[in-house]
């Protein structure tokens, strides 16, 4: 039990920090950045996010472990990861819609943003290689979530600086924030001593 | 009229380019760009993956509801995938597994989930066809300047042909892409603002 606790931690520590959705793999850029821009967004797309990549990670699991290790798997695993997240997803619709309808009502707008996106989807795709074993890939899962919550927090703070006037007008918004990120990400890569092989 | 037609017809290229304006479809361009090689079949994924899908999902009816449609959008793109990555799995295999993943997440991209709602399917067929193809255009051109440099810089090499000695290793770190994706959408910003003063 003991282990499994462990080696779920692990994980988790792992897609905060070294294997960053954000700063390593860039995946899900443009909703970090969207949802960076408002705090009540940053905690409706990380509960979005890290409820999905947790049971979708849970749920992906026996389909995985039947086909991936098969030579042409991976082709469907798309369509069986599309499946699973729109089946959560609706699921999740239908609990908010039935129990609670302000929040339903709030949030149907955006919904699909944090379930249908890059964060979510990569941390299916890479969960055979990191996950490795059930309690991995809900560590995995849970942690991409985190890590995407890491991500937006820093992107919040410097939101304000990084939009001023101080920034010449052709670095402003979009491309000052790719760099700011890609800075991070240097930053990270340094400090946990670690690259990956792109 | 003439003018209003023309800019809308390409403005996909630079001004609404999806990976340096809009920052819709990002990740692939920073994290797997590395040479040219990688952005030609990104660019072949892309094309095979999203531009059939925009055409195919334009029939589904619009009297189904957004949040629906969208998880429809994916499934189309997902079951695309199939046929996309068998392709190249005979054609290119080695570069295809180096970025693979990357592949996978387009039927999650954000040209086919919001685009299409906000401004594909407002228009007849064919103009929409000629405007997504003007789009995809937009993203291999991203795609194959940043190829382009981070090949160079990195291995000192262009489509595999030895140019020089290896500039600046760091290239092919995500990091590098960041910043280089922000410096080249600082550049198109830029452009496009300075031909609106002419």
């Amino acid at each position: 039990m003991a282990e499994v606790f462990a080696r779920m931690v692990s994980l988790v520590m792992i897609s905060v920090f070294t294997q960053n959705a954000i700063f390593d793999r860039a995946f899900g850029v443009n909703v970090a950045i969207y949802a960076s821009r408002k705090n009540s967004h940053i905690l409706g797309f990380t509960v979005g996010i890290t409820i999905m990549t947790t049971l979708a990670s849970a749920a992906a699991y026996p389909f995985d472990i039947m086909l991936l290790p098969s030579e042409y798997g991976y082709l469907f695993m798309p369509l069986i990861y599309v499946g699973i997240v729109s089946v959560l997803y609706l699921i999740g619709l239908f609990i908010l819609w039935r129990f609670f309808p302000k929040i339903f009502y709030q949030v149907k707008k955006y919904a699909h943003l944090s379930v249908f996106n890059c964060a979510v989807f990569g941390a299916l795709f890479l969960n055979y290689n990191f996950g490795k074993g059930f309690a991995g890939y809900v560590g995995y899962g849970f942690g991409t979530g985190i890590g995407f919550f890491l991500a937006c927090f820093l992107l919040n703070v410097a939101n304000d600086r990084l939009n001023s006037d101080k920034i010449p007008q052709v670095f402003r918004g979009y491309p000052i924030m790719l760099i700011f990120i890609g800075i991070v990400s240097l930053a990270l890569n340094v400090l946990v001593g670690y690259t990956a092989e792109f | 009229m003439e003018n209003n037609s023309k800019s809308f017809k390409y403005d996909g290229l630079l001004r609404q380019n999806i990976v340096l304006s809009g920052g819709l479809v990002t990740a692939s361009v920073i994290v797997a760009c590395t040479t040219m090689m990688r952005a030609f079949v990104l660019v072949i994924s892309f094309f095979m993956i999203s531009y059939l899908s925009i055409l195919l999902c334009r029939f589904i009816p619009k009297k189904i509801a957004y949040s629906f449609r969208t998880l429809l959008y994916s499934l189309v793109a997902a079951a695309l995938f199939v046929p996309t990555a068998f392709v190249l799995h005979m054609l290119f295999p080695g570069t295809l597994n180096e970025v693979i993943v990357y592949i996978e997440l387009m039927i999650v991209n954000s040209l086919l989930l919001a685009k299409t709602e906000s401004r594909f399917y407002l228009i007849p067929y064919g103009a929409m066809a000629a405007d997504a193809l003007i789009y995809i255009m937009g993203y291999a051109l991203a795609a194959f300047a940043v190829g382009f440099i981070r090949e160079l810089l990195a291995y000192g090499t262009i489509f595999g042909i030895k140019i020089s000695g290896a500039l600046m290793p760091a290239a092919r770190s995500p990091f590098f892409g960041f910043i280089i994706v922000g410096l080249l959408s600082a550049v198109s910003k830029a452009a496009v603002i300075h031909r609106k003063e002419r």
